[in-house]
């Protein structure tokens, strides 16, 4: 039981990054960005080539961040310069990445048990080395979502943060202290989808597995856990958005988790899901309660 | 109201698994110290269907008896590569004995979720085991390579005059892509040259027909590719209209209308892993000992109602080894 439990968190902590991309293109700058199914893989293509060639695992990290960044940062040129409507603007990069993803790992990609990763290589290891491989996932994991947690709280409260929050609240406002508003898109694209590709990139360390339809869903995924977090902890104004959406990823992951427990049969797993998503939100709106009919998310 | 829906919704979440919780009947829990076997199987599809029968058959030929000597366990991931990750964490959270993986992303995943334990994994229905990093560790199993010699053989017996052979494939799908270049390579040995179209998706398939048609292709030969196959009655369809034969690569692409076969026995190939999983549950070998086997028997299928439909003849020889899958 607790083996299942360690593991769950994991998965949680692991995609809470891709989640906390999806918080800012969403919910901040109220930009449906499907560019994530496409940079998601991106970063586990990298990283599995990076791996099986025998670089340095903690340097596919930062790799991994780079083409990210550089696929948030084509969304963010073909919406903002060339004038393509947000949605279809992910969905062209998303699906010129897909052939591209494929072009740099050959075709789907396994990496060897004998390759270190990031939870097996050396200074890993002698940080945390009397641990068990899983309970290693779950430390090294948990480090890095709450590594960037922290530093996404201290990013949106510089003044480039609070712009980028500004964008999406009000974005006349933006215009007004003469700023130009289509330039901090782009940079929210480019933060959100190097998050996801590092997401992507620490999938690919603890699966030892890049497949080129591992991406498909994924903002949907996303996007549920943003919102069950942030409907969950709405009328706790302290917590920090960034933790309601980690609180969302490890209970999506649970749902799943807890549905495959029950030995339900996988045609029927989504359902369910659903189910229990609903439910999440229901409840939440039924809390907050009185007289508001759809959900301000 | 909004509380009313609310109960609404719980009932029929808490009936709905209540109905499926009792339909599953893989209960593992509860049955003492009965060894546990965790099947991940990758998706709900035929060929790999059988492969689960085999499995289970196998074991049982080799006098176990399920309940008593094993449980088995199984899930299926519905073609979700996180939805087959996270039930391989479950199997090894809740210590099986052995996870065997069907198909090679489920087998991949077992094998991953395995490491920290050290549990014994096997798999089946893979091509290419090395490419997937299957051969090193304590995992064994059995690979589906396809008789492709055998194919070009059957076709060049069918089709004296045929030249080229169309093939459309996956190309993200590592058994498609290596299968593809042996075709290419042996071709050239038997006289025929191939066409091959690759796709990205199950949708573009179709598409990719229509292409190999108008460059007027002689047949189709298909691989074992879970997209082709999946859309398989409205390839045969166009095909059909267009007067051209398919041949399958497996007895359950013949069923469904393909004209011809040469091809493995899922179900074989099953009770050759189960075989191995018994070993492994009984402690006469280990998994990282064993080495993966690969499969070379094939036998020839043939569905002459198909044949009939595009008035082909087939020779007698052909006809005498083959296996009618067709009722007349």
């Amino acid at each position: 039981m607790i083996d299942l439990i360690i593991s769950t968190l994991t998965q949680g902590f692991i995609y809470a990054l891709l989640s906390y991309g999806i918080f800012i293109t969403y919910k901040i700058l109220d930009f449906p960005d499907l560019t994530v199914d496409g940079s998601f893989p991106l970063g586990a293509a990298v990283t599995a080539v990076m791996l099986v060639n025998g670089f340095n695992p903690y340097l596919t990290l930062l790799c991994a961040l780079a083409v990210g960044a550089a696929a948030g940062l084509a969304t963010g040129l073909i919406h903002v310069k060339l004038g393509v409507r947000d949605l279809l603007a992910g969905i062209i990069t998303m699906t010129a990445l897909f052939s591209i993803n494929l072009q740099i790992a050959g075709s789907n990609l396994a990496v060897e048990r004998a390759v270190d990763t990031i939870f097996s290589a050396g200074p890993t290891m002698m940080l945390f080395g009397s641990f068990s491989l899983i309970q290693r996932k779950l430390i090294v994991s948990l480090i890095l979502v709450i590594l960037f947690k922290l530093i996404l709280d201290f990013y949106f409260k510089t003044k480039s943060g609070l712009l980028l929050r500004a964008v999406g609240d009000n974005n006349v406002l933006v215009t007004s202290l003469a700023k130009d508003k289509g330039r901090v898109k782009i940079l929210g694209l480019v933060i959100a989808n190097a998050l996801v590709a590092l997401s992507g990139c620490i999938v690919c360390h603890e699966q030892r597995a890049f497949a080129s339809t591992m991406g498909t869903g994924q903002m949907i995924f996303g996007l549920a856990a943003v919102i069950i977090g942030t409907t969950l902890f709405r009328r706790m104004s302290f917590v920090k958005g960034t933790t309601a959406v980690l609180t969302g990823s490890v209970i999506y992951k649970a749902c799943i988790q807890a549905a495959i427990s029950m030995g339900l049969p996988a045609n029927l797993l989504k359902l369910i899901t659903a189910l229990l998503f609903l439910v999440i939100l229901v409840i939440g709106n039924v809390e907050k309660g009185k007289g508001k009919k759809y959900a301000g998310a | 109201m909004k509380k009313l829906l609310c109960m609404i919704m719980i009932m029929a979440m808490t009936f709905t698994m209540a109905a499926c919780g009792s339909g599953s009947g893989g209960d593992a829990e509860g049955s003492g110290d009965v060894p546990v076997i965790g099947i991940n199987q990758y998706g709900e599809h035929s060929s790999l269907d059988n492969c689960r029968e085999g499995f289970i058959q196998g074991l049982k030929d080799a006098g176990l008896v399920e309940g008593t000597d094993f449980a088995i366990e199984y899930q299926n991931a519905g073609f979700d590569d996180n939805i087959s990750a996270q039930i391989s964490q479950n199997f090894s959270a809740n210590n099986v004995a052995i996870m065997c993986g069907i198909a090679t992303p489920s087998a991949m995943a077992c094998f991953t979720a395995a490491e920290d334990k050290d549990i014994p994994v096997i798999f089946t229905a893979i091509t290419d085991p090395k490419a997937a990093g299957l051969t090193e560790g304590n995992v064994t199993g059995t690979s589906d390579k396809l008789p492709i010699e055998a194919q070009l053989e059957l076709i060049r017996k069918i089709q004296p005059d045929a030249k080229t052979i169309g093939i459309v494939y996956t190309t993200s799908e590592p058994n498609s892509v290596s299968a593809i270049a042996e075709y290419q390579e042996k071709a050239g040995d038997y006289g025929f040259t191939i066409e091959a179209a690759g796709v990205t998706a199950q949708a573009e398939v179709t598409q990719a027909v229509d292409t190999l048609i108008k460059k007027g292709v002689d047949c189709f030969s298909n691989l074992t590719d879970n997209n082709v196959v999946g859309v398989l009655p409205s390839v045969l369809e166009k095909t059909d209209a267009a007067g051209i034969p398919v041949y399958g690569s497996e007895i359950e692409q013949v069923v469904k209308g393909c004209v011809a076969s040469a091809g493995i026995d899922y179900i074989e190939l099953g009770k050759k892993t189960g075989a191995m999983a018994a070993k492994i549950l009984k402690g006469e070998a280990k998994a990282s000992e064993m080495e993966y086997e690969t499969i070379t028997d094939y036998s020839i299928y043939i569905n002459s109602k198909a044949l009939a439909a595009l008035s082909m003849e087939i020779p007698q020889d052909v006809k005498d080894g083959a296996v009618e899958t067709s009722e007349e």
